[in-house]
């Protein structure tokens, strides 16, 4: 495993050659994905910090290479369903909803809330904006192409969230795929339709810099498995901008398995799954 | 008595639940040292999993969350689909990396970052299973210093796992259920 001197390095190259800063990403999983960076380059971490600094393309592949992408359609159903039987039905007499993807990745999470949006019939009433600090995932967020056998999984969570109702069994919704997404199974692709990839505005973004980079506030931020990379007080700082970014009784909706530790607990009120923004004092 | 001890690892994987379980429901509702354990678990064994162990068990059984500090005389279990690290500074941190040997969570790498965090202080506990995950993680732990066991492979219902670490490190002890258990109550 790569020395912490070595890290240190490498911290410093990204910082003096670029606006990025890693230092507060979590020790361990970073000491990792440079590790493997290394390994599959086959170049010392000496090597590697010089070419950080002398090669802007070589920097950005880098911040490519180090951030994990792993998503799917309707990724923990659960959630989804909290999201389509608590939280979107507040939302049904507003006259728009807006709606944050903070580390989108390569955009099954934004697929997922537009076919469930559509679905609730809040479509057209929803703006949806979708960043991510990895530019190549975005990309393939808005094509809107995935790989059909490695994902089969996709269909059973689809299956969960849009077709079955855990409150009623008896009641089965009669959703085809194809009215979201084509499957060509001889090419190996599931393509979503042209009517949910033209409607998300994507912008590059990083989280660390503690900014909102749209001129709004939001009523539902989504941002699962992304700080989780993060030390508690990077954590912190992001949970913070949230909260100040979020229209009051709007939600932050974090992965399965986090939640807001830091003084930022303080602005939400924890419901199953959700933190719903409290009423503060001062709104300006 | 201060155990020379800080925390135990337990890795397991195919036949490891019944030792889990047996381990676990001998140990008093007193017990200090935390015990993080690391069990590959079937595809669609999502949840449940906590419940069937905690009616076994005395102490409180955890799934942590993401930087969940890591408090004495608890289990921990990590959670399906993560990776699992402890941290510096004692937390738990979480990652959704690619499966690797198969696996997430992986048992390597938990017992990677355990064994950074703890060094001769932790006690690694390799359990039956079909995979090699879990065999660089117990040599880690003995790099570091650690304590190293093994569950017996003629006891185990799938030596593979057991075997890879006897092959990867040489390991202080091999033991069979009941002398895990053992060794964990003395310990303290
Ligand atoms: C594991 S994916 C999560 C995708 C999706 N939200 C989900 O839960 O399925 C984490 C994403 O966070 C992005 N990310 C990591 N650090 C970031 C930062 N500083 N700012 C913005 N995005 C970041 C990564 O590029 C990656 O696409």
């Amino acid at each position: 495993m790569i020395s912490n001197d070595d890290i240190a390095k490498v911290l410093a190259a990204f910082k003096t050659a670029s606006t990025y800063d890693f230092s507060d990403y979590c020790d361990r999983s970073f000491a990792r994905r440079v590790d493997k960076i290394l390994t599959d380059n086959k170049i010392s971490a000496d090597l590697f910090v010089k070419q950080l600094m002398s090669d802007r393309d070589f920097l950005e592949k880098s911040v490519r290479d180090i951030t994990v992408n792993t998503t799917e359609l309707f990724r923990d159903p659960q959630m989804w369903l909290n999201l389509r039987y608590q939280v979107l039905p507040r939302f049904k007499d507003k006259p728009t909803i807006k709606i944050w993807h903070a580390g989108c990745s390569s955009g099954q999470e934004i697929y997922s809330m537009m076919i469930l949006l559509n679905e609730l019939g809040m479509f057209d009433k929803a703006q949806i904006f979708a960043t991510d600090i990895n530019t190549a995932v975005i990309e393939a967020a808005q094509t809107g192409t995935y790989k059909y056998m490695f994902n089969l999984n996709y269909l059973d969570n689809f299956d969960k969230v849009m077709r079955e109702n855990p409150y009623n069994f008896e009641q089965k919704y009669d959703v085809p795929y194809e009215k979201y997404f084509d499957i060509d199974k001889r090419k190996d692709v599931i393509q979503m339709n042209d009517f949910l990839c033209k409607k998300p505005v994507f912008r590059k973004h990083d989280l660390v810099s503690g900014c909102n980079p749209f001129y709004h506030q939001f009523d539902l931020i989504l941002c699962r498995n992304v700080i989780i990379y993060f030390n508690p007080k990077l954590q912190n700082k992001v949970i913070n901008m949230f909260a100040n970014n979020l229209s009051v009784n709007g939600f932050l909706i974090l992965g399965a398995s986090e939640s807001i530790l830091g003084s930022a607990n303080s602005s939400f009120e924890r419901m199953v799954g959700f933190y719903r923004k409290k009423q503060t004092i001062s709104m300006f | 008595m201060e155990s020379e001890y800080k925390a135990i690892m337990i890795g397991g994987s195919a036949g490891s639940f019944q030792v889990v379980c047996k381990i676990i429901a001998a140990l008093p509702a007193d017990y200090p040292l935390p015990i993080i354990m690391c069990l590959h678990r079937l595809k669609h064994v999502r949840s449940g999993f906590v419940e069937a162990l905690s009616i076994k068990s005395k102490l409180p059984i955890i799934e942590p969350h993401d930087k969940e500090p890591l408090r004495n005389g608890r289990i921990y279990l990590a959670p399906a689909n993560y990776h699992m690290y402890i941290e510096l500074g004692n937390r738990f941190s979480l990652s959704t990396e690619d499966v690797i040997n198969h696996s997430r969570p992986s048992i390597d790498l938990s017992f990677f970052s355990a064994s950074y965090n703890y060094k001769r202080k932790l006690v690694g506990i390799i359990l039956s299973g079909a995979n090699k995950d879990g065999a660089l993680g117990l040599k880690s732990v003995a790099d570091g210093g650690g304590l190293t066991i093994v569950q017996d492979p003629k006891e185990c219902q799938v030596p593979t796992m057991t075997t890879a670490s006897m092959n990867a490190t040489k390991v202080d002890h091999i033991f069979t259920t009941k002398q895990i258990i053992d060794f964990l109550l003395k310990l303290t």
